[in-house]
């Protein structure tokens, strides 16, 4: 046996070494295997399928997804329902960042506004959303309350199929302290030294801000937009919890995800909640590219070379 | 399972809990009692059908168990999930004729049996007396006829600015009860279309966002319902006379007793369109239906306690702790429910109300469940002006005959046998 040889087949405790490996991270490939992976490609197979869940898939081409592309009344919708939350991202992400900044001040019971302002994050979604279904209430809830006691009109919010989404958003706005946090962490990491050396040539706040603190903080506010796009995506819990009929007033709740379970687990259709799924996968997928190739031209990561 | 005792160990899943629950486990203690030879394990709260049909896809279904959606009846039958119980029927020496023939009608898909009733629900007018006496009406005339109970909406309907503080009407929970008012057909089996924008449907329809928008506009009532308190609590709307009128079922009498004894109201049968007074005493049933799942272990034990369900003494111990309306038409007359307060009075007029020939129940269809969230759907979009009632209705039949069509083409009957035995674990079906 040649020298070359005994290199590329391995030696016996090498193989050992390897089994044993395999070994210990088998629970994690035998439930990626088994729970993730295989479930993805059977979804992808029911998406070509008429599959009504008590009896087998059987094979109709691309049929859901021309019907899914063809419905006006429900698909389309619920896609331009969740694009509408779109407009969320840029307002959390501006306040949280702006939230962060305030609260990274050094000041006397800095921790108990920290803690004040993240608190909301820690209140499951189903609590909070059934609190805001009150909060928002038309006759007794605060926010019209307190929009009266301001001589500002109020509005039916989640009794409207024009306010509900911007209800929703509000609701959403209440817990951003959890990407706050995040940005918190980011801001204690900023380096000193280059804001002593700005302020040594008289900078602003505003010029510190803006060239010091936000393009140190990039890789974060990148990271937090790509969460916040496929969390987007996936907008669910809150408008299954509070509106009824589930997806109203008029559909306008209806949101993707909300619309992909009905069919998946009331309306039996497997097939077509599995084309709606790759639609979702494949819609994700292409906005987070964008930010990706985006990110190139306003990431910053410290010793990076500009 | 056999388990070392040697006895057939029955699983049950229900969807009561809680005290309704108690009620349950009493009457299966009483057949307990009866039949040693059995013991029955009930698994209460299984109130999200969802999970059972996971359970029979998973090939481990409970021997018996409850549907809490009547919905899922028409989907499971559809796709083979149930075990028909026609023979089982004939052969128990059961007597159709002694059902109240919608309770039967509503466990029926494509003409065979899938399920058992044990107590049904039915609808009613329930009017504040005292309401009636603010308004100038006569507290001992209820509306007869559709026209009346609309001028009386609009009547009882109080505002204060633009804001309204009492609404004539409440709004339905379950708007098909109005396609039965209006003598509406959703389904035809013979032709095995659904007819959502039949005249009926559609005249029901019109009328009930005509009376939305005479009582102050959908939403107006929408911003005041939603301050509504929980039905089974003292805030409920009828009870704190936040409502002045409610088309509601037979349990109200029994709360009404408990969270607001001193409410002055009566119980009065649907109202029919003046011009059809051959749809007089209409109501819409609803109810508690159990079936047998493909892949059970005990379909006969199982059978077995269907069948004493349908006595009438198991139907008068549960209605009567449960003030829910027996199938059983002997049980129904029963002198027994009828004894006591006065809320029994009024819960008896409901008794008289439920065994009609016009009574309606949503049809068990392949797409049922389909079938009720887009009517639901569309009436949601015609009340909020987004699609005129024709357009709405006809979009439904297109979508879900659509849907129903499919299952015609799809597997044949022996596909489906196959479909089972790969679902479920391969033993003998019943």
């Amino acid at each position: 046996m040649t020298a070359r040889a005994r290199k590329v087949r391995s030696t016996a405790s090498e193989r050992r070494n390897l089994l044993k490996g395999l070994g210990f991270i088998s629970p994690w490939i035998i439930g990626f295997l088994v729970l993730t992976l295989y479930p993805i490609c059977a979804s992808l197979y029911y998406s070509f399928c008429d599959y009504k869940v008590t009896a087998p898939p059987h094979w109709v081409g691309i049929r859901n997804y021309v019907e899914l592309f063809t419905d006006q009344d429900y698909f389309l919708p619920s896609l331009k329902n969740t694009a509408f939350l779109f407009i969320e991202l840029p307002i959390s992400l501006v306040l949280s960042i702006a939230l962060a900044l305030l609260l990274n001040q050094k000041l006397r019971g800095m921790a108990l506004f920290r803690t004040l302002y993240y608190l909301p994050s820690v209140v499951p979604t189903v609590a909070s959303s059934i609190l805001w279904l009150w909060l928002l209430n038309p006759q007794y809830g605060l926010v019209n309350k307190t929009l009266e006691m301001l001589h500002i009109p109020t509005t039916p919010w989640l009794q409207s199929p024009i306010w509900s989404k911007p209800a929703f958003i509000l609701l959403d706005l209440w817990t951003i302290g959890g990407g706050m946090v995040i940005y918190l962490a980011a801001l204690q990491g900023v380096p000193r030294h280059l804001y002593e050396a700005a302020d040594l040539d008289g900078a602003s706040a505003w010029r510190k801000t803006w060239h010091i603190t936000l393009p140190s903080i990039s890789p974060v506010i990148f990271f937090n937009a790509v969460l916040g796009i496929i969390g987007t995506f996936q907008y669910f819990t809150q408008s299954f919890l509070i509106t009824s009929p589930v997806g109203g007033p008029a559909n306008s709740t209806l949101f993707y995800a909300l619309y992909l379970y009905q069919n998946a687990f009331n309306y039996f259709r497997m097939g077509y909640a599995a084309a709606m799924a790759w639609v979702l996968f494949v819609l994700t997928l292409l906005a987070t590219l964008v930010v990706f190739k985006s990110s190139a031209r306003w990431v910053y990561y410290e010793g990076e070379a500009r | 399972m056999h388990a070392r005792d040697g006895r057939v160990h029955l699983t049950v899943w229900s969807m009561w809990s809680g005290a309704e629950e108690q009620n349950f486990l009493k009457v299966l203690a009483r057949y307990q009692q009866l039949h040693p030879e059995v013991v029955v394990e009930n698994l209460g709260a299984v109130n999200d059908d969802t999970k059972t049909v996971r359970a029979i896809v998973a090939g481990v279904p409970p021997d018996l168990f409850s549907l809490s959606d009547p919905l899922y009846l028409g989907p499971l039958a559809a796709n083979g999930a149930l075990v028909p119980l026609d023979d089982r029927f004939r052969a128990s020496g059961l007597k159709e004729s002694d059902f109240i023939p919608a309770s039967l009608r509503q466990c029926r898909f494509r003409n065979r049996l899938y399920a058992m009733p044990f107590l049904i629900d039915c609808n009613a007018l329930m009017w504040n007396k005292q309401a009636f006496r603010d308004a100038g009406l006569d507290p001992e005339k209820p509306p007869k006829t559709v026209e009346e109970l609309e001028e009386a909406a609009v009547r009882l309907t109080k505002r204060d600015g633009d804001r309204i503080v009492r609404l004539g009407l409440m709004p339905m929970a379950d708007e098909n009860v109005f396609t039965q008012v209006f003598g509406g057909v959703l389904y035809r089996d013979d032709t095995d279309q659904v007819t959502p924008d039949d005249p009926g449907n559609l005249a029901a329809l019109k009328w009930y966002a005509s009376l939305m928008e005479k009582m102050g506009g959908y939403q107006k009532v929408n911003e005041f319902n939603s301050g509504f308190g929980q039905a089974q609590s003292a805030n409920n709307p009828f009870f704190v006379g936040k409502v002045a009128m409610m088309i509601n079922g037979e349990w109200n009498p029994w709360w009404c007793h408990k969270y607001a004894p001193k409410l002055e109201y009566g119980v009065a049968p649907l109202p029919y369109p003046a011009a059809h007074p051959e749809l007089a005493r209409s109501t819409w049933l609803g109810g508690n239906m159990f079936c047998i799942a493909r892949g059970g272990k005990h379909p006969k034990e199982a059978w077995d306690l269907l069948v004493w369900m349908q006595s009438e003494e198991a139907q008068i111990l549960f209605a009567g702790m449960m003030n829910n309306v027996p199938n059983l038409r002997s049980a129904l007359r029963s002198p027994v429910l009828r004894q006591g307060g006065d809320y029994k009075k009024k819960y008896a007029i409901f008794l008289d109300l439920a065994d009609t020939p016009n009574a309606g129940c949503f049809p068990a269809i392949p797409v049922s469940n389909l079938y009720s969230a887009e009517l639901n759907t569309a009436r949601d979009l015609v009340l909020n002006g987004e699609k005129t009632p024709e357009k709405a209705l006809r979009d439904v039949r297109i979508r879900v005959q659509r849907e129903l069509d499919r299952y015609k083409v799809a597997a044949s009957p022996t596909d489906r046998r196959l479909a089972l035995s790969t679902h479920v674990s391969g033993r003998p079906l019943n």
